[in-house]
């Protein structure tokens, strides 16, 4: 005689292992990098040292939570690092000619918006594939930032308030990595909790799905680039605060480590898959190592080398030994 | 033998007598290229009757369907909702006059979780966020009223069977008032108990009103919830029957093309 019984449902942990496993082997391997550099030196865990990190790696946050959207849904914005230096150095040619930073300010994160919506436009309704359109938009903006300076740095003179916001603490806590702190809650909000993250992770996932169930795909799509050209403008102005001056070589390379921050964190390039507290995690792995290496003293040279390869490796290690079924007990995987 | 519209509309017990259709489409043509995918079709869907629509692959069923629901916009041709004509430039306009479609490739996303994909693009919101848990609370009651069984339902979709994200899709299409349920090959997937709950929602819903149009290859389906049968054939509509006026063979032959013989 035939026997029915019903599935056991297994252990929950099991679940929430096998959902959270990009974000919990970065986090180990965070964790790793501390302890590492924490025994290797003697100044590495110093709160000077820590705060420090924290205001370096701050721009480079503020633009990967808006980078964990554009790759969310599938795409790249390769002229980050570009759009960086232009907003930089428009920042400060622009209050040199006189006007005041309250002004400069908005102005700056509108021409951010503007020109990440014409690359938006260029991808979401003329379907050239992002990697191209970016890719020209880094050259682009990179040469008119050069047209604009010349090649030579810009001072900015008399603004204490804007240097406030590079220089800055708040309770000992510097103004920068507030600022990022606060966008990455605002992204991790947006992401899991709004009506929006839903429709950027639905585009990803399968765009002409959300087409169908009438989700305004298209301007979606196009609306990512606003937020990382919005992203960018923020931190090209939070570099020209900290540096007092605006110049077009700023922030170069700057799209590689953003991109490999929001990697690292477990956000696939195939779209739809995201996480924003791996992003947080990712950008300060980099951002440790980095400073670390730094601090042992290893040549500079060196430490491109060492942080691909541990990028690398990061990545390699969370498709092979961490991205795969997690199995308690006697659970039989579907 | 050519289509005369077979004479007064006989009508299927269950039923009530045949309405005004609620949606008439006439002369609908779509090209892809250079490929005639239907070559002027007209078709009348009437509320509380089932339209059975059946032909070979590739006759152009999920096409036509897709232009009823807006997904695909027609080269040529009318379509009038309940006498007034329309035109969808995009599935969500279809979707706003209460025009749901079952996809043949369902049209899930594979990274949202099973509430998500029922709520997707309606979301509940409670101010600017989310309203997980009522959504969730709806959710547990849409597929309880459709005997549909899924045991966790914040899961990813992707980790689903064929069949449950079958289920799913039909839950989506049917759950929210829709006038005309547009379902294309919704049992495909399903076990026996399955396409016998998708058979019973069918007919409820047909009894409440609805217009539902059924593409299915499942020719012993057609029998036990269609009122009329319209035949496909490389892009034209070859026939129509209703259900009383034929049997199985005529249908196989009709779709094969012997019944122009
Ligand atoms: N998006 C498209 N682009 C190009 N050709 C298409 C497209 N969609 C459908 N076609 C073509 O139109 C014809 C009709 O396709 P359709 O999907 O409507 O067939 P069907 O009747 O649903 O078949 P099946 O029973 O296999 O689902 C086919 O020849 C197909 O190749
Ligand atoms: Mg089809």
């Amino acid at each position: 005689m035939a026997t029915y019984t019903e599935r056991q449902a297994g252990s929950r942990l099991a679940d929430f292992i096998g959902e959270h496993a990009q974000v919990l082997s970065i986090a180990l391997f965070f964790v790793l990098c501390m302890l590492f550099f924490g025994a290797m030196t003697t100044t590495f865990l110093t709160s000077g040292n820590l705060l420090n990190v924290v205001r370096q790696a701050a721009p480079i946050l503020i633009v990967a939570v808006a980078m964990t959207l554009v790759i969310t849904t599938a795409g790249i914005d390769l002229s980050v690092g570009s759009m960086v230096a232009l907003i930089n150095a428009l920042a400060a040619i622009v209050m040199a000619s006189g006007l005041d930073w309250t002004l400069t300010l908005p102005l700056m994160l509108v021409a951010g918006a503007l020109i990440g919506g014409i690359q938006g436009w260029f991808i979401a309704y003329q379907g050239i594939p992002a990697f191209i359109v970016t890719l020209a938009g880094l050259s682009i903006l990179r040469g008119f930032a050069l047209y604009l300076t010349e090649g030579y740095s810009i001072p900015i003179r008399d603004a204490a308030g804007f240097f406030w916001l590079g220089r800055g603490e708040v309770l000992g806590f510097p103004v920068p990595a507030l600022i990022a702190i606060l966008v990455a809650v605002l992204g991790f909000v947006v992401m899991l909790r709004t009506q929006y993250g839903r429709q950027v992770i639905a585009v990803g996932s399968n765009m002409e799905a959300a087409r169908r169930v009438g989700m305004p795909a298209k301007r979606v799509l196009a609306s990512v680039y606003v937020v990382s050209g919005v992203a960018s403008a923020v931190a090209g102005m939070l570099i020209a605060a900290r540096l007092g001056s605006g110049s077009s070589n700023a922030a170069q390379g700057f799209e590689l480590q953003v991109i490999a921050a929001v990697v690292l964190g477990g956000t696939s390039l195939m779209g739809g898959k995201a996480s924003m507290l791996g992003t947080v995690l990712g950008t300060m792995t980099i951002a440790v190592i980095g400073n670390g290496l730094i601090l042992m003293h290893i040549s500079p040279f060196f430490t491109q080398i060492v942080t691909g390869t541990i990028i690398l490796v990061a990545i390699w290690m969370n498709t092979r030994l961490f991205d795969r079924q997690w199995r308690f007990g006697r659970r039989k995987s579907a | 033998m050519r289509t005369a519209p077979s004479a007064p509309e006989e009508e299927r017990g269950a039923s009530p007598l045949s309405a005004a259709p609620i949606l008439t489409l006439r002369n609908i043509h779509k090209t892809f290229g250079s490929h005639q995918a239907l070559r002027g079709v007209d078709l009348d869907i009437r509320p509380g009757e089932c339209l059975g629509l059946i032909g070979d692959n590739a006759a152009g069923k999920s096409t036509l369907s897709k232009v009823i629901s807006g997904t695909y916009i027609p080269d040529e041709g009318e379509i009038t909702m309940a006498g007034r004509p329309v035109r969808f430039a995009t599935p969500s306009e279809a979707r706003a006059l209460n025009i749901e479609m079952v996809y043949q490739d369902l049209a899930l996303c594979d990274h949202v979780d099973v509430v998500g994909n029922l709520f997707l693009g309606r979301e509940l919101k409670r101010g600017p966020f989310l309203d997980q848990k009522r959504m969730l609370a709806e959710a547990e009651r849409m597929l309880a009223a459709l005997e549909i069984r899924i045991p966790r339902l914040t899961a990813k979709v992707e980790k689903l069977s064929g069949g449950q994200r079958q289920a799913i899709a039909i839950a989506r299409a049917a759950s929210f008032e829709p006038k005309v349920l547009l379902m294309d090959e919704p049992t495909s997937a399903l076990a026996v108990a399955e396409v016998e709950a998708v058979l019973g929602l069918i007919n409820r819903v047909k009894a409440r009103g609805v217009a539902v149009v059924l593409v299915t290859h499942r020719m012993q389906d057609l029998f036990r919830v269609c009122d009329r049968v319209a035949v496909m054939y490389e892009g034209t509509k070859v026939a129509e029957r209703a259900i009383a006026d034929t049997n199985l063979q005529e249908l196989v032959d009709l779709i094969v093309g012997k019944g122009g013989h």
